[in-house]
């Protein structure tokens, strides 16, 4: 498939004013779940649509979410992964510390990085790594993993106010938009901000629940912060996963909501809500 | 020969040495020779910590680690336990032998209150008693699997850590971490959490020298891969450069405040050269 040179070309445009928008982040290859939220996302009347990153991972045949991306006028930014694919990295460079966790995480790596093809990972080469837009009077910036560093991870538990408000500060935004986790979280800084981990649509997350969700930000007098579920076919995923031979614990995943890989980054309180 | 130097990229991570070195256990490799007698580095005062930890908080810290010595024998631990999770996630680092059921049932009602983590970071060194003990210290293993228990029954998940002084010993095709795994899981542990860290040689592992870090080697590097570019230490006299070397001379970059130890630090110890070779961090 060709890339997509009519989304490149809005990338370094101005800072633009929006009202209403959407924001998805971590695809993992998960193609049904895009396609479910961005039929969600039609029925919202938002101005724009943005993917914080990581289309791949996890999940099956990964240049089927690219023809997703542009018909639904997805405005992406890097994550990681992206990058990694992009210039033949050999891994994700997920940020992973535990030998468990990094085993999964290349199998994943290696089938993705084997199944995108040439021209997808040039696309993905040509993403910013962050992006700002105006949402009514808000600054809002968008990053991966945090501003400062694009596979730091921003877990609820583990992201004290203090940083909080200095990458506020440092980064002269209101929202900040982050994923990399794949939970998701809003806190309302005391009078100076926001920080919202918008969630992933690539996996459930943890809570033994199989929907996905996304995020909806409307600016109005408050802001609005609404997470978004997604259902979407689950069984069929779980059923190409198979045939691709991907690992039975991300199969497991897919159908019981419950994570059963990359656990050993969650801090105590996040891992204490999982099953495993 | 030119000592090449860290720059601080960012200050992430404060540690803060609660009890200096003194310990209620003496393990022949521990990194900083702390013990029962006559500490070479002493307690801070629960003022001076309550100090640092708003001054990190000022500065924006992520992340705070309490560590010694034996951070359960400092006098106001919990309270200190209680000041750090007010502000930021909060690890301690400890040998498990002081966590009473009352201790543990006061560490549980902090994490629950608090909106941040708290990890609890036990060290043992073996999963055979005997060769754990031979390293810790008679008793070391049967107090710190009990410490284990405690914690996890009141629903807290601590992390086992192991450093890789018996690995020579394993038996052949045998996986350390794999062995970890199985001992905490057989304990009816269902998450099970460790972290498995290099031995240093300093401390009671202290050589006759050893090869340096020269500044042709960081040519090119990313320093971002050195605990030392986003952490400091706060331990007696001063701030220090990373927990490794906290307390001694050439590491310390500042006798008063953190943000006067906003400056590179000398990369001059052997232990050094084990950070850059295994890219290894003593955060979680």
């Amino acid at each position: 498939m060709k890339p997509m040179d009519s989304q490149l070309s809005t990338l370094n445009s101005e800072p633009k004013e929006y009202r209403r928008i959407a924001v998805c982040g971590g695809i993992y290859n998960n193609y049904l779940a895009l396609e479910a939220a961005l039929e969600d996302i039609r029925r919202r009347e938002v101005e724009a649509v943005f993917c914080l990153g990581d289309m791949g991972a996890f999940g099956p045949h990964p240049d089927r979410i690219f023809p997703l991306l542009d018909e639904g006028k997805v405005l992406a930014i890097q994550g990681n992964y992206d990058q990694s694919l992009a210039i033949g990295l050999d891994n994700c460079h997920c940020g992973y510390t535990d030998p468990r966790d990094n085993y999964f995480a290349q199998l994943s790596y290696e089938y993705t990085f084997r199944k995108t093809s040439h021209e997808n990972k040039a696309w993905l080469g040509k993403l910013p790594t962050h992006r700002r837009v105006k949402l009514g009077q808000y600054r809002v910036l968008m990053c991966h993993g945090s501003p400062r560093r694009i596979n730091e991870f921003l877990w609820e538990s583990t992201s004290p106010n203090c940083l909080l408000e200095k990458f506020c500060r440092d980064f002269e935004t209101d929202i900040l938009l982050c994923t990399h986790t794949g939970i998701k979280w809003h806190r309302a800084l005391n009078g100076c901000g926001h920080i919202i981990n918008v969630g992933t649509i690539g996996r459930p997350e943890n809570d033994g629940q199989v929907h996905v969700w996304y995020t909806l930000l409307t600016a109005g007098d408050d802001l609005q912060v609404e997470f978004i579920p997604v259902h979407y076919d689950h069984k069929t995923l779980a059923q190409e996963m198979e045939q691709e031979d991907l690992p039975l614990e991300f199969i497991e995943t897919i159908r019981t909501g419950w994570w059963t890989t990359c656990l050993e980054i969650l801090p105590a309180k996040e891992r204490a809500r999982g099953k495993y | 020969m030119t000592i090449p130097t860290a720059p601080l990229l960012e200050l992430s991570t404060l540690w803060i040495q609660v009890t200096g070195t003194w310990c209620n256990l003496t393990c022949t490799h521990c990194l900083n020779s702390s013990g029962p007698h006559n500490p070479w580095l002493k307690s801070l005062d629960t003022d001076m910590v309550i100090r640092s930890i708003k001054e990190g908080a000022e500065l924006g810290i992520k992340e705070i680690y309490y560590t010694g010595g034996e951070p359960f024998l400092h006098k106001d631990i919990l309270l200190l336990t209680a000041h750090a999770l007010e502000v930021a996630p909060t690890t301690i680092l400890t040998n498990g032998t002081l966590i009473t059921d009352q201790v543990a049932d006061h560490l549980a009602e902090l994490a629950q209150n608090s909106p941040y983590s708290l990890e609890i970071r036990i060290s043992i060194d073996d999963v055979d008693p005997e060769k754990n003990d031979r390293i810790r210290g008679q008793g070391a293993f049967s107090k710190a699997i009990r410490a284990l228990q405690v914690l996890h029954s009141r629903g807290l998940l601590p992390i086992v850590t192991a450093t890789e002084i018996l690995r020579d010993e394993l038996p052949e095709g045998s996986g350390m971490y794999e062995q970890f795994r199985d001992l905490i899981l057989s304990l009816g542990i269902t998450k099970p959490r460790m972290k498995i860290m290099p031995v240093f040689s300093i401390g009671r592992m202290e050589g006759e020298g050893g090869p340096l870090l020269t500044p042709e080697m960081l040519d090119g590097f990313d320093y971002s891969l050195l605990q030392c570019s986003e952490t400091r230490v706060v331990a007696e006299g001063g701030v220090y450069a990373c927990p490794i070397l906290a307390g001694l001379p050439q590491a310390r970059l500042s006798e008063k405040s953190l943000k006067e130890a906003f400056k590179p630090c000398d990369l001059y110890h052997t232990a050094c050269v084990t950070c850059y070779e295994t890219g290894m961090t003593c955060k979680n």
